[in-house]
Formats: structure tokens, sequence, C-alpha cells
């Protein structure tokens, strides 16, 4: 026998109403921490998201069309790269592009070839030129932002690529710094290489790069503008207006034909309508909790009477009434972050297979879960704590022979 | 052991007052065994709440071994009641919670290097004939058993003083003359005993009796008039409890 052993056997002896309260405590938990959760991989993917959500609008060859598979208006995918096509464009289209009213960003691309390297990859891979100072739409995929901005001979590599940040890897007679990798895109990006434009021209003039069927690669030719339009100009106006500016035989606009932004809004709205609902759960149950933990000290009484008639004392009393709140709140915690944590598992793989990105939804590290759970565990246990502290001090001060009499 | 000086309690009901304890002395040596009856209403129990530090007194002063209980600080007091005060309630004096041998054993928690013991328990609630009941729960019980478990309760710390309020009221004779033996057996090994009772056949037990009427408490000399003695008051303090409650 021992207080734990007393407090337990009290606790189960009203099983019904402890799991009541336990279940209460679990509620909040749940709420507190899944309302973290959401939040944390809403942020992290409304930061990344739009980050990485590519490019609005491609001005590509007026024949790129034919090979732009997919890329039809009902497409929803990121627009990071664009597709690997022997059609090409002159670079100085960039200066007319760049004039056009609502650009605010554009980067040229150029696929170079796609190679057989198995020392790289299993899967053939892709060589693409990118500038690093305009780019918008690698770079912020990398794993870890590079530490200082692409140098001659550094790429940036995809996923499945092998080959460690700083290590050496060879494409045909040439030797290449690794200088950042990407986080995994379930596309063909994982698959693909990207050197600076001056490398990548460097590389396609090497013999056996690009195959002698294939026109030619010059110094100057890229294969697409990506750009990004001006959120307060119309994305369609946009585009019409550098169709105007050149011959549709020339290059044509694609345009993505989906704006996340309504949705974006509703993701940025989330954390604090979250937080609200948590509050508001917090606010309500703190009443509900206090109720319940009165309830029980006044009926314990005869108990707490009895216990002190035996020598209890006051600080023992009130330790084992903030005891059985804290027990109650602790097991309906953890079990509620649990239950919480046990169906974000279930669910997360078909959060991010339906997210249009498959960015949208961050999921949480394990250190950042532990502290979400950290968080939700304390708020019930203060929770607990305040609601109890009044029970708590009044169960100390009765009078043990009144509330023997008063109760028996 | 413990003394009262003008002991008084005054309750309010509503306007009017009741003077549940009024004005009483008494002092209990040590190994005295006290016995106290009286009417119905008539404030044996508040004074014994008041004797073990479980009623602050309106007035008067109480002394347990010479420290005046009405001016201890709670640790202190708490002190008193784990340690030198084995009580035992005229009603429900059990925690429904847990076992009869949990109940016997609970004071233990409030005084940790007390004389209770697990095989002290077990011996307890063998000698107040609850063996075979040590793992029920006291809903389980009756009265009679429930005050039984009382009273290994009060006794598990071997408290100096006993104080019991009818402890035997539920009980039937053959009970009733097991658990006065026990007492008894206690008393002769020291233990000083302060009970209230409603059977005047248990007036021998005693080394001095009290009356209660209306709050006020006067002493009965011996031999009680109306209770034929058959005993000398004080032989029954002799080891063999047996024969003492044979000559009742
Ligand atoms: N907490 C209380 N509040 C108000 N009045 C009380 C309280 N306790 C006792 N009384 C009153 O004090 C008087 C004495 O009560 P007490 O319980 O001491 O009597 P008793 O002699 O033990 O009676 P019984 O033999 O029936 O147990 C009664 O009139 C009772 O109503
Ligand atoms: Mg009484």
């Amino acid at each position: 026998m021992n207080y734990l052993t007393y407090l337990l056997a009290g606790i189960r002896n009203k099983a019904g109403r402890n799991l009541a309260t336990a279940f209460c405590f679990a509620f909040i938990a749940a709420n507190i921490f899944s309302g973290q959760y959401l939040t944390s991989g809403a942020g992290g993917s409304v930061d990344q998201g739009v980050s990485r959500m590519g490019a609005d609008h491609l001005v590509v060859p007026a024949q790129y069309q034919v090979f732009s598979r997919g890329f039809g208006p009902e497409n929803t995918f990121a627009v990071v790269r664009a597709e690997p096509s022997t059609y090409r464009i002159r670079a100085d289209i960039m200066a007319t592009v760049g004039s056009v009213q609502g650009v605010m960003k554009m980067s040229p691309q150029l696929y170079v070839a796609t190679l057989r390297e198995p020392a790289l990859s299993p899967s053939p891979v892709e060589i693409y030129g990118i500038d690093p100072a305009t780019d918008f739409t690698i770079q912020p995929w990398l794993q870890h932002p590079l530490s200082t901005p692409m140098s001659p001979g550094e790429v940036i590599v995809g996923h499945e690529i092998k080959g460690d940040i700083s290590s050496q890897i060879s494409l045909s007679s040439h030797t290449y710094t690794v200088a950042g990798r990407l986080d995994p895109t379930q596309s063909p990006i994982d698959r693909t290489i990207f050197l600076r434009m001056d490398d990548a021209y460097a590389l396609a003039a090497t013999e056996g790069i690009v195959p002698s069927s294939d026109p030619r690669v010059s110094y100057g030719d890229i294969n697409a503008v990506l750009l990004q339009g001006d959120p307060g100009e119309g994305s369609d106006l946009v585009a019409a207006r550098i169709r105007r500016a050149f011959s549709p035989t020339y290059i044509t606009v694609i345009s993505r034909h989906f704006s996340l932004d309504p949705a974006l809004q509703e993701i940025k709205d989330l954390p604090r309508l979250l937080t609200y609902i948590s509050l508001i759960v917090v606010v309500a149950a703190l009443p509900l909790i206090s109720l319940i933990a009165a309830m029980v000290a006044h009926e314990r009484q005869r108990e707490i009477g009895l216990i002190r008639s035996m020598g209890a004392k006051r600080h023992v009393i009130i330790s084992l009434v903030f005891a059985e709140s804290l027990i109650l709140a602790a097991t309906g915690g953890i079990f509620g972050v649990g239950v919480s944590l046990i169906a974000f598992t279930l669910i997360s793989t078909q959060i991010i297979d339906s997210s249009a990105l498959h960015v949208s939804f961050a999921l949480p590290t394990v250190a950042d879960i532990g502290m979400m759970a950290g968080v939700a565990l304390l708020v019930v246990i203060t929770l607990g704590s305040i609601s109890s502290i009044y029970p708590a001090y009044q169960s100390s001060t009765i009078s043990p022979y009144d509330a023997i009499r008063k109760n028996g | 052991m413990i003394e009262g000086i003008g002991v008084t309690k005054v309750f309010r009901h509503g306007r009017s007052d009741v003077v549940a304890v009024d004005d009483v002395h008494l002092n209990v040596i040590p190994g005295e065994f006290v016995l106290i009856y009286g009417r119905s209403g008539s404030g044996k129990s508040t004074l014994l709440g008041m004797l073990g530090g479980l009623i602050n007194p309106t007035s008067g002063v109480i002394r347990v071994n010479g420290l005046d209980i009405g001016n201890l600080s709670d640790a202190m007091i708490s002190e008193v009641r784990a340690k030198e005060i084995g009580f035992v309630f005229q009603f429900s004096g059990h925690i429904p919670t847990v076992t009869v041998l949990e109940n016997v054993m609970l004071p233990m928690l409030f005084y940790r290097d007390g004389p209770g013991s697990l095989s002290r328990a077990v011996e307890l609630i063998r000698r107040v004939g609850l063996s075979d009941r040590a793992d029920a729960y006291p809903c389980t019980l009756s009265s009679g058993e429930m005050k039984r478990v009382a009273i290994a309760r009060a006794l598990i710390n071997s408290p100096p003083i006993l104080i019991a309020d009818e402890p035997t009221g539920d009980l039937d004779i053959d009970t009733e003359y097991e658990i006065m033996q026990l007492f008894q057996q206690l008393n002769s090994e020291g233990m000083t005993f302060v009970m209230v009772t409603h059977n005047l056949d248990l007036v021998p037990f005693g080394t001095r009796t009290y009356r209660m009427d209306r709050g006020k408490m006067m002493e009965i000399p011996r031999p009680l008039p109306g209770v034929t003695m058959t005993k000398e008051p004080n032989t029954h303090l002799d080891h063999d409890a047996g024969t003492a409650m044979n000559e009742l």
C-alpha cells in the first residue's frame, strides 16, 4: 500500500467518470496537438510550397507543344523544369520578355542531352543548363541552401543521382563538383543534373553528348524561359502580352492553368483558425474540468476527513487531489496525442498524394512532433493543475470530523 | 495523558446555539480505561472528537501528553493524530475504494516509521474476526464487520491512546466479547482507552466511568447504581480477559 496504489484505487472506483475526465483531457490534447501538427505542416508548405511552385508561364519554341506531354489545362503539377526538347529559341528574347508588364521573374533553361551514366543513376540522366543567378524554380528544391552561389564546374543534382555534396562526378571528359542536392520530387527532375549555362554549352559542344541526329546546341540557345508573373496582374493577360511581342511561329507561351492563390490563402488562414479552435476548447474545458474536480473533491470529503483523522497532513491531501488530476490529465493527454499521431501517420500518405505539388503538406520531423506532444501535454497538465487548485485547497481545510459526519 | 480543562463546544443551529459539550473537566491518566455513557445527543461523540484533536473546542484546553492541541500547527496536530491516538468513529470509518486489509494498513501511510506492518494488520484482522474477509471491499461488509475494520485500523500503529465511539455498537454479544477481550489485553499492555458505550454491561471494564447529560459530564462512583457488579473494578486488568468476560 502506497500513495499511488491508494490513488489508483480511487480512480478505478469511479472508472466511468474518470474515463470521461481523461477523455476530456485527451480531446484537448488531441486538439492542441493536431492544431500544431497541421499548422506546422501547412506553415512549412506555405513557405516551401510557394517557393517550389515553380513558374507561372513557360516561353518556349512554337513547336514545343507537341512535346509537352500532359501539360494541358487540367494539369496541376509544378513547372519547375522545362521538358526535354531539341527545339530551341535564342536567349536574347529575354530582353523583350523581361520588359513585358507583369513579368516578375524569369530564368532560362537549356536541355542538353539525356545520357546513360550507370555510375550516377540506373536510369538515363538528363542534363540541363540553368542560370543560377536568376533561377527560381530549381534551387528552392535544394535539401540545403548553397553556401556560396554556384561557381563554374559546380552542379546541382536530382535526388536519384549518386554523389554527395562536394564529391566529383564525371560526364564524358568533364568533371563537376556536386554543390547541392535536391529533395525528391517523384518526377524526372530526380534524374537530372543541372549545370551552369556556360558549362552546359561547353558540355553540349563535346563530341558524343548531343546525338548527331539532333540539331547542334549553339551558344545562346535555350529551350525555355520560365516566368513568374506579378500576382496582381491577370495571368492570361501577361501571357497575351508576351505572345503579342513575338511572332506566333517563333514562340508560344504555356501558362499553368491552375492558381493556388485562393487555396494558399486558406492554408495561410489555417494556423490562425486552428489556434482559435484550440483556445476555445481550452477555455471551454477549464470550467468543466474544474467542476469535475470540485465534484470529486466534494464526494471525497468523508474519505479526506477520515485520512486527516489518521494523521494525513494538509499538504498530503493537497498532493493527493493534485496527483489524481495530474494522472488523469497525463493519461488523457498521452492518449489524445497518441491517437492523433496514429491518425496523422495513417492519413499522411493521402495528404501528400492528394496535394497538387506533392509538397503542399510537409510532415513535421520527429523532433517537431516531440515538441508538439510536449506542448499538448504541458497544456493539459497545466489545465489539470489549475482546475484542481481550488478543490485541493478546499479539501485540505475541511474539518475532519465535520466531513465524516456530514457525508457519513 | 489526555487532559480536558473546561472543554466546551457550542454549535450554531440557525439562531439558537446548541451547547453540545458544557465545561467538561477530565484527566485521563496512562493505562486507564475510561468509559462514557449517556443519552443520545448528550455530547459524547463531540467530546471524543475534541479529545482526538478532530474538533476544535469553543473554549477550554485539551492537552495530549502535556501538549495543548488547540495551538498546534497542522503538521504537529497531524503527527499527534498519526502517532498518539487511534480513533474509532461512531459511523462509517472505512475507505470504500480499498480492501479490508488495505483499509487497516492505510494509517501506515501517515506514520511511516510507526509500528504498523503487514503482519500486524493480518493479526489484527484475525483478532477482530475478519480473516476470511481481508481481501473484500468494505461495501460487501455488514455494519458490524465495518466497525471491526475500523477498530483494526485504529490499532494498526499501536497508538498509546485509543478513542472509540461505540466500537461494539453494532456487534452481537459474542463478537462484542471478543473485541472487549482484545481491548482489555491491549489495555493491560499499557494502551489507554477512552470509550463511549451504550452497553452498561461493559462498565466493569472501565477503570473510570462517566455519564454525560446535555453536555455536562459527571463521574459515576462505583458500583454503578442499578448495575450489579460481580467483579472488582480493577481485577479485569489481569491478563486473562476471558475469565473477566465470563463473570459478567
Ligand atoms: N457538527 C454539528 N453541527 C451542529 N450540531 C451538532 C454537530 N455535531 C453535534 N451537534 C449537536 O450536538 C449535540 C451532541 O451531539 P453528539 O453527536 O455529540 O451526541 P452523542 O452523545 O454522541 O449522541 P449519540 O449517542 O446519538 O451518538 C447534538 O444535539 C447534535 O445535534
Ligand atoms: Mg455519538
